[in-house]
Order: structure tokens, then C-alpha cells, then sequence
């Protein structure tokens, strides 16, 4: 079954000011999806209230009966954490597994079956710490697979990690589409996005922009969205200025 | 030969040591296994404040003549969840929730038990354990609380782990993140008073936290870190029992400082990160560089 996602009028409130506002759009076919926007722009939070993490106060969020899977920024864990590669992927199976339920042979052959379509089964004893940032997101992303998840949200992925990692996660990326899965990928890296995804959604609050790629970065489009930080450099490249440090979203400083 | 078995066998021929021993050893092995997640999710200080807050359940008991078990389990839960709520509700941070409620229950036990004429002996009892005191009723309500405790871990083992790595993955599963908190707490504070007579409150914060972390240095999975612990801890209460009795020690002070000894061999030779292998691996690095040069 194809995966649809249709986001309609999506408002979330932060202690009283709109964090997001009347966000809608809808995803069909088997897409790679950039959201891209300044800090605070509120992407981490589109991601939380979609997958119910946030209570929006208005709109909602559709699919067909796809699972959504959320791959957080790798940062977000403790990495001292006593488990292995094996247990965080297995740990994408328990809303399967039920209460009260051990894991089963199936199970097992589903964790093995993810890491392996992410490249990481030859790592699966290692403790989760033992690996490189963009390992991890591997990891990270094999368990949202072993959920079953065929629609991916997945918070600022490149962050932190080599480039060589980045197009590694960028080529399973690609296999996950041609699989059908539809995958949303908030990034910091404008050029990167228009470069390698389908559509583009530019947000600021609003959805400023949301199309291809060509279409989205215009030099008003990015004007809006970044104020003076945005430079328009014609029309392959946008370069933007100012704060691109990573990635502190504005979800973590509000608990 | 013949004197070595009789250091073992002799205090055997004891029934309030085999009491004792066989309290201890279900003491350190529950305490180690809830101590994991006491590791895990930082919540050594709950856990400390935990134990001396139930010390007015312990004077009221005894005030009232009942059983000061019930005492304990009552202001263990009650305190458990009062420190789950006020944090919760987040107008202070929880270990201001935590400090407020810990001394506040500490300075009504002492108020309480001030009235007592035999205030100190209680007091040190309380305080310090008395594991020779066990009797057979505490030693059946250990084994049933105690089976407990550890059937709930073990059901929900994947619960909660995950809650404890990853909350937000957690929550996108729909599970139910403050029902399974609250639990925890609730095991945690079972724990605390099923110890109680054992290890006594100022150091139930060494068996939750000192075996579990000992097997936190030594494992990689949740659940080997919850044998490990279990098996340091039950080995440290009978050992530090034994000395206890053969050097005529405080019995909780002992076992605690057993538990200690364990945890500083494991910090110092641990095989991955022990302090001594690192220095040894980062030496012979620095060798090999002067070599290639």
C-alpha cells in the first residue's frame, strides 16, 4: 500500500504565541521532502505535533493507516545508555509486540532484516555508543523502519555527521523512496535541499513555500523566510548567512 | 583447612544469622536490580530522600504499636508520588521538589521519635538497620514484596527501557510515559521498605546505587547490568555479613563498604573503561608513536 500524509491547518501554541500556523499539505507519491527554515522556525515542532508528541490547537494530521515513524536528532539520547544496536532497533517493535509480550522469532527477523536494508547488521552487538554520529542515524533510522513506518519525519540528520556519513544516509534515503516510503527531512543546509529532494517546504511559522525545489527558493520566498540572514546567488545556488549554527531547536529550550 | 569451613559454618549455627543472611541476600539482589534504572535515570538523590522519608511512617508505627512495615510501605508510596507530582507539575525543579519533601518527612520522623524515651537505640536501629533482628514475618514479606518487584520488572522490561533511553520514542509508541513513571516510583519505594530493617535508611542509597553502578562499569545490555548488579550485591551482603560478625562491625556498614570495594576494582580494571587499562592502552600508544618516529 502506498503511504498518503495530508497535513490540514496545523496550529500549535507555545506559552500563548503560535508556533506554527494553518500549516497544510499533502504528500502522495513516494517523495524525499526537505523542510527547510531559520532557527525556530518551527520544524522540530511540525514533527512533534504530528506524530502527537505536541497537542496542536487547530488542524490535524492525516495518513491512510501508514505508520509514522519519528527519527530524532542521534543527540537526543544518552549514548552511555547499556544497549546494543540489536535493542534499539528491537525497541521500534514493542508498539507491535504488545504488553506483556517477549519478543519473538518474527521480531528478531525484522530488527535484522532493518539493519541490513540501513548497512549496520555487522554492527549489531556493538554497544549504541561504540559508533560515529552518522552510524547511529543509521541505527536510529533502521528502528523506525522495524516500526513499520512507511511515512519518516527525520529532525536535522545531517547534524554532526561527516560528509562521506551524510552520503551514505543520503543513498539509503534514496532506496527507502524507490520502496515507496515517503520521507520529510527538516535540514539546515538550503543548498543540500535543493540539490537532493523531490519538493521543498519552506517554513517560517507559516508554510512560506512548498513545491520543487526551483520553484520554492525564489529570492522573495527566501526573503521572507530568512530576512536578511538569505542571499540569493541566481538561481542554483542559496547561500544562507548569519546563524546556521546547529541545531538547537526551539522544542528543547520549552521542555 | 577445618578452620576455614568453621569461619563459614560457625555462625550458621545461628538462626538470627541465617535470618539475617538470607534477608540480605534478597535485600541486595532486589536493590541492585531497581538500582539499574536508580543508575540509569539519575535518581540517586530520589532514592536517598526516598529512604529517609519514610522514617516518620516508621515513628508513627511505632507510636501506634502497628507494624512499622505498614508504616514505612504507607509513607514510602505516599512520599514516592508526592515527589512525582510536585516535580510533574514543574513550578520548581524536581530536586527542590525532592529536597523540600525529603526534610520535611526527616524532621516529623525525628520530632516524632523524639517523644520516645528509648529515642537513640530506635533511632540508630532505624537509621543504620538491624539485620540480626529479622524475624520470620519480615522475612516472608521481603520474599513476596520483593517477587514483586522483580515480576513487574521483569513483564515490563521493554517498557521500561524504553522510557528510560528514549522517552520520546516513547511517547510515539503511545505508551503510557507517566502511568509507567509513576510505577517506577512505586517499585522504587517498595524496594526502599522492603531494605529497610536490613540496610536501615542512611544507606539504602549505597545498595541501590553501588552495585548497579559497579555493573554499569562491567556490562553493554540493560539486562546483563541487572544480573551483574544482583550477583555483586547479593555477594557483598553475605560477605559483609560475615565480616561483620567475625570483626564484630556494624552489619550495614559492612556490606556497604564491600559494595564499595567491588565498585573501585570495577572502576579501576573495568575492561573497556577502567581507569588502569586506559592509562596502560594510552601509554603503549604514546610508545608506539615514539617508535614510528
Amino acid at each position: 500500500m502506498t503511504p498518503t500524509l495530508e497535513v490540514k491547518n496545523l496550529t500549535v501554541a507555545y506559552n500563548g504565541a503560535n508556533a506554527l500556523e494553518g500549516v497544510s499539505f499533502r504528500i502522495g507519491a513516494a517523495e524525499r521532502v526537505a523542510i527547510v527554515g531559520p532557527n525556530g522556525a518551527g520544524k522540530s515542532t511540525l514533527f512533534k505535533a504530528m506524530v502527537g508528541l505536541l497537542h496542536p490547537s487547530q488542524g490535524t494530521t492525516e495518513t491512510n493507516g501508514a505508520e509514522i515513524g519519528y527519527v530524532t536528532q542521534h543527540s537526543d539520547v544518552d549514548k552511555t545508555f547499556p544497549v546494543t544496536v540489536h535493542d534499539v532497533v528491537m525497541m521500534g517493535r514493542i508498539g507491535r509486540m504488545g504488553w506483556l509480550r517477549w519478543q519473538r522469532p518474527h521480531d528478531r527477523e525484522v530488527v535484522r532484516r532493518c539493519l541490513a536494508q540501513v548497512g549496520m547488521l555487522e554492527y549489531a552487538n556493538r554497544q549504541i555508543g561504540e559508533l560515529s554520529g552518522g552510524q547511529q542515524q543509521r541505527v536510529f533510522i533502521a528502528r523506525a523502519l522495524a516500526q513499520e513506518a512507511t511515512i519518516l519525519l527525520m529532525d536535522e540528520p545531517f547534524a554532526g555527521v561527516d560528509v562521506p556519513s551524510q552520503e551514505v544516509i543520503l543513498e539509503i534515503l534514496d532506496r527507502l523512496r524507490s520502496q515507496g516510503v515517503i520521507l520529510l527531512v527538516s535540514l539546515h543546509d538550503l543548498n543540500l535541499a535543493v540539490e537532493r529532494f523531490d519538493r521543498l517546504a519552506l517554513l517560517n511559522r507559516r508554510l512560506i513555500a512548498f513545491g520543487p525545489p526551483r520553484q520554492v527558493v525564489t529570492p522573495e520566498t527566501l526573503a521572507e523566510a530568512y530576512g536578511g540572514q538569505a542571499l540569493w546567488r541566481g538561481e542554483d545556488y542559496a547561500l544562507v548567512l548569519g546563524d546556521i549554527s546547529c541545531c538547537d531547536e526551539e522544542g528543547h529550550t520549552h521542555g | 583447612m577445618a578452620d576455614l569451613m568453621h569461619l563459614f559454618l560457625q555462625p550458621l549455627s545461628y538462626p538470627f544469622m541465617v535470618r539475617g543472611l538470607l534477608a540480605s541476600v534478597m535485600v541486595g539482589t532486589l536493590c541492585a536490580v531497581i538500582g539499574t534504572y536508580v543508575v540509569l535515570r539519575g535518581m540517586a538523590f530520589f532514592g536517598d530522600a526516598l529512604a529517609h522519608a519514610i522514617l516518620p511512617g516508621v515513628a508513627g508505627a511505632y507510636l501506634l504499636q502497628i507494624s512499622l512495615f505498614w508504616g514505612a510501605l504507607i509513607m514510602g508510596l505516599l512520599t514516592a508520588v508526592a515527589i512525582g507530582y510536585v516535580s510533574q507539575r514543574g513550578q520548581v525543579k524536581e530536586d527542590t521538589a525532592i529536597g523540600v519533601i525529603f526534610a520535611a518527612c526527616l524532621a516529623l520522623g525525628v520530632a516524632l521519635l523524639s517523644t520516645v524515651q528509648t529515642y537513640s537505640v530506635d533511632l540508630t536501629h532505624i537509621l543504620f538497620g538491624d539485620v540480626l533482628g529479622v524475624s520470620d514475618t519480615d522475612l516472608w514479606l521481603t520474599a513476596g514484596l520483593g517477587l514483586l518487584v522483580l515480576l513487574a520488572v521483569v513483564l515490563l522490561y521493554k517498557e521500561l527501557l524504553v522510557i528510560s533511553f528514549d522517552p520520546i520514542l516513547a511517547a510515539t509508541l503511545r505508551l503510557p510515559l507517566n502511568a509507567l513513571h509513576y510505577l517506577l516510583l512505586v517499585l522504587i519505594a517498595l524496594t526502599v521498605v522492603v531494605s529497610l530493617q536490613t540496610v536501615g535508611v542512611a544507606l539504602m542509597v549505597a545498595m541501590l546505587v553501588t552495585p548497579a553502578a559497579t555493573a554499569y562499569l562491567l556490562t553493554r545490555r540493560l539486562w546483563h547490568m541487572m544480573i551483574v548488579g544482583a550477583v555483586v550485591g547479593a555477594v557483598s551482603s553475605v560477605a559483609g555479613l560475615y565480616l561483620s560478625f567475625h570483626l564484630n562491625v556494624a552489619s550495614g556498614a559492612a556490606v556497604v563498604l564491600v559494595c564499595t570495594f567491588f565498585f573501585v576494582l570495577a572502576f579501576l580494571f573495568a575492561p573497556r573503561q577502567g581507569v588502569v587499562w586506559s592509562w596502560w592502552r594510552g601509554r603503549k600508544a604514546a610508545h608506539q608513536a615514539l617508535i614510528e618516529q
